[in-house]
């Protein structure tokens, strides 16, 4: 068996099947698993294409597939018959098989009612599991301008200074952890009304979900665009040795910047005693806090602002955050074994159920827990 | 009531977006959220907003509707102990001011537990509950920045990339996951409990891989919108002012397609391009030759038919796009919401669509100030119209 902490989450008792392909079925079953569930991958012999998904952080050890499976179990599952015996032990299934190739794999939804008539199926697929676009496929980068805020990327800084190129993603796979956490959400409200049932979500609809500001601004009759949507000053600003985020959206806050720049004459100018003008003049505002803050360290200018009440953070690269302090003090990243690299802190959870941290065991080799299938078939028989 | 949760109750207190979220998205899923509020602090819905060019309240506000609305002034002793009243009858608090406020109330997590044993309380900030940085006040932007997501977003020779509302509403979206998790708990063993959710850690957690490559030594970098296996991958120029075109190659069955649809079935043949580690190598190259498609192509037409082909492939698009979108309204993904005066909007809706157990969705737009007092202050908590009345006049309830 692989090994699983004892630590008890709050969701300590449950079990999950999980059939991931995709990164957003797999953050679903990742953030369930660190909150306590038993997660089981229920891997094809060949494995997940997850465990060789870039960026590799060794021969053949993928930091995807470490992240996204700590904490679960794998089971080899080899016909329809193994993994309904392993679902029959299961709250809930957690599917991203494409839809044209569910009912090969006995994995439709009206077999799963009929067999397992309590389980929660949640569906997790790029563009859902209905509606026109069902069977359309979908990465991360479709879908987070399938969802509007790709169009709306980058802001600020990043498109003044490149105006002309094509919009933007966010790193990594935004859009798709946000599915996970929307199946995650509809998984346990499904099991919450005891009844078995088919939960469908789409990676697009959840990236859309919280994208609902765009919505909320057309509604209100205003269309956001990459170039218009900055705040009219602060933002990005380059210092001497990396970037920090400047926002001021109080008076007071804008006050502690004055202060903070050592009182400017240009700062004191009677235009920009009231909010309404002082916007109006971002820009050329904009160009004195640009220059002023280019000498700066990042470390002291941040030390400084949050003495004086000014919002404004570094923009921490990963390492920046694997040294931290206040990270080091709240716990987040838990020691894992990732299989041919060694021990590495792993990042948990943003979320905890009282003053620690959830903790967190690392990913399965492939197969570790087949006595888990084994056991489950005895139980079934 | 109906939706997965109908029969549970939240006692809301959250204020700005991403809290408010989180309660707006267990209200669609059937819960009685109860929001609180005070003529002398209402939330920034109700007040106008400058910079967004709003110069009065919002008729519509995304994340306070589906909810009902009552006033309690917090800085009233009388205040502070109705809002213990309805705590007691609730099942979840939620929260989003600066730690320790709520604690400065009298409504921490120890006094909520005297009047509620199993109560789950919610508290949704920008860094903790705990640790040196606790105090620190952020908006969406500084969570993205102090997370690791800004860094790593951005064109490979450009600056970092300011992360906006989605970083709030995500957080939302994972204390609303989190919360359902506690109430579980609670069920099974019969234990309330703190749930602590930190915007700056849920910006960390979409970026968990990149983290995991700095542990090992390694040094992510920010790839815009390449990917570390994929080629052709990103966004590509489609005909038309602004127009663009995601496409993403998977496999090899996405690579043929795209060459069918493309007219170049040649360059499966060319040994730059034979197999996915070729194709990456030489992605500027193929990049460009996507490009001199791309641009004479209609993005929506050109998506339809990569797609018909099995390859990966949408427009990129603007909001109007969406709010219009058959497939997205088939879903309910957007759904039509009502303003005060009966006229109807596009809205956001839940993105969990459960067979036996519908959401409730957006059932009512932003309720008026107070506009549920009867309901809550009257059959709830019992109160007859003297004293509410006297509540009013001493300042409690305002």
């Amino acid at each position: 068996m692989s090994e699983v902490k004892q630590e008890v989450g709050p969701l300590a008792g449950f079990r999950v099947v999980e059939r991931a392909s995709g990164v957003a079925a797999a953050a679903a079953g990742r953030l369930l698993a660190t909150m306590g569930a038993e997660v089981v991958l229920a891997e094809d012999p060949a494995g997940t294409l997850l465990r060789r998904e870039p960026p590799l952080i060794g021969e053949g050890t993928s930091a995807l597939f470490a992240y996204l499976a700590a904490g679960k179990r794998s089971v080899v599952v080899e016909g329809e018959e193994a993994l309904h015996a392993l679902l029959a032990t299961a709250d809930i299934l957690i599917d991203d098989t494409p839809l044209d190739q569910r009912a090969l794999l006995g994995l439709d939804a009206a077999v799963i009612r009929r067999r397992h008539p309590r389980l929660v199926h949640v569906s997790v697929l790029p563009f859902g599991a209905s509606g026109p676009k069902a069977g359309w496929r979908g990465e991360e980068v479709n879908l987070i301008h399938a969802s509007g805020e790709g169009y709306l990327l980058p802001n600020g800084l990043s498109v003044e200074l490149f105006p002309d190129r094509p919009p933007l993603k966010i790193a990594g796979h935004f859009a798709c952890w946000q599915a996970g956490v929307a199946a995650a959400l509809g998984a346990l409200s499904a099991l919450w009304t005891g009844t078995g049932q088919f939960v469908d979500v789409s990676v697009q609809d959840a990236a859309l979900a919280v994208g609902a500001f765009a919505i909320q601004r057309l509604g209100d009759g205003s269309v956001e665009h990459r170039t218009t949507r900055s705040f009219r000053f602060g933002g990005v600003l380059q210092c001497a040795d990396g970037h920090v985020e400047l926002l001021t959206l109080e008076e007071r806050q804008w006050q502690g910047l004055v202060k903070l720049m050592g009182e400017p004459d240009w700062a004191k100018d009677s235009e920009l005693a009231d909010p309404v003008k002082r916007s109006s003049h971002g820009a050329a505002i904009n160009q004195r806090i640009r220059a002023w803050a280019a000498s700066w360290k990042v470390e002291d200018l941040v030390a400084r602002a949050q003495e004086l009440g000014v919002p404004m953070a570094r923009y921490n690269t990963p390492a920046d955050i694997l040294a931290g302090p206040h990270e080091a003090a709240r716990g987040i990243f838990a020691p894992i074994e990732v299989p041919g690299v060694g021990s590495l802190p792993v990042f948990t959870a943003p979320m905890r159920f009282g003053p620690d941290a959830l903790s967190l065991a690392g990913p399965p080799p492939l197969g570790a827990d087949q006595a888990l299938l084994a056991q489950r078939h005895a139980e079934v028989a | 009531m109906a939706g997965p949760l109908a029969g549970l109750r939240i006692a809301d207190f959250t204020v700005h977006a991403a809290g408010p979220f989180c309660t707006h998205m267990l209200a669609q899923l059937g819960a009685e959220v109860i929001k609180v509020e005070s003529a002398h602090r209402p939330d920034i819905f109700r007040k106008p907003h400058p910079v967004y060019g709003r110069m009065g309240a919002a008729t519509f506000d995304q994340v306070a509707s589906a909810k009902h609305s009552i006033r309690l002034n917090l800085k009233h002793p009388k205040g502070i102990a109705l809002a213990k009243q309805l705590v007691a009858q609730s099942d979840v608090a939620a929260e989003s001011f600066r730690p320790g406020v709520m604690a400065r109330l009298g409504l921490g997590y120890e006094a909520l537990k005297a009047v509620k044993a199993d109560i789950v309380m919610l508290s949704v900030s920008s860094s903790g509950q705990t640790g040196p940085h606790s105090y620190f006040a952020g908006y969406a932007p500084l969570f993205g920045a102090w997370g690791g997501l800004g860094w790593l977003s951005g064109y490979e020779d450009g600056p970092p990339v300011e992360m906006r509302h989605v970083m709030d509403h995500s957080v939302g979206l994972h204390a609303a996951m989190a919360v359902m998790a506690a109430l579980h708990r609670r069920r099974r063993t019969g234990q309330g409990c703190h749930v602590d959710v930190c915007a700056r850690e849920v910006a960390s957690a979409a970026a968990g891989e990149a983290l995991l490559e700095a542990a090992a030594g390694h040094t992510p970098r920010r790839w815009g919108n390449a990917h570390p296996r994929m080629s052709p991958h990103g966004v590509y120029p489609a005909r038309g002012d602004d127009s663009w075109l995601t496409i993403a190659v998977a496999d090899e069955r996405a690579w043929r397609g795209l060459l069918a649809v493309i007219g170049r079935p040649d360059l499966a043949d060319d040994p730059r391009f034979a197999t996915e580690a070729a194709r990456h190598t030489a992605r500027v190259e193929l990049d460009a030759i996507i490009a001199g498609w791309t641009r004479e192509q209609d993005a929506e037409d050109a998506a339809a038919r990569l797609q018909e082909a099995g390859c990966a492939a949408h427009p990129s698009w603007a909001t109007p796009q969406i709010a219009g979108d058959a497939h997205l309204r088939a879903r309910g993904a957007i759904v039509d919401a009502p303003e005060p005066d009966g006229r109807i909007r596009a809205a956001v809706g839940i993105p969990v669509r459960l067979s036996a157990t519908p959401p409730r969705g957006i059932w009512r737009g932003t309720p008026q100030l107070g506009e549920d007092e009867d309901r809550v202050f009257g059959e709830l908590l019992g109160l007859d119209r003297a004293a509410r009345e006297a509540l009013e006049a001493e300042g409690a309830i305002c």
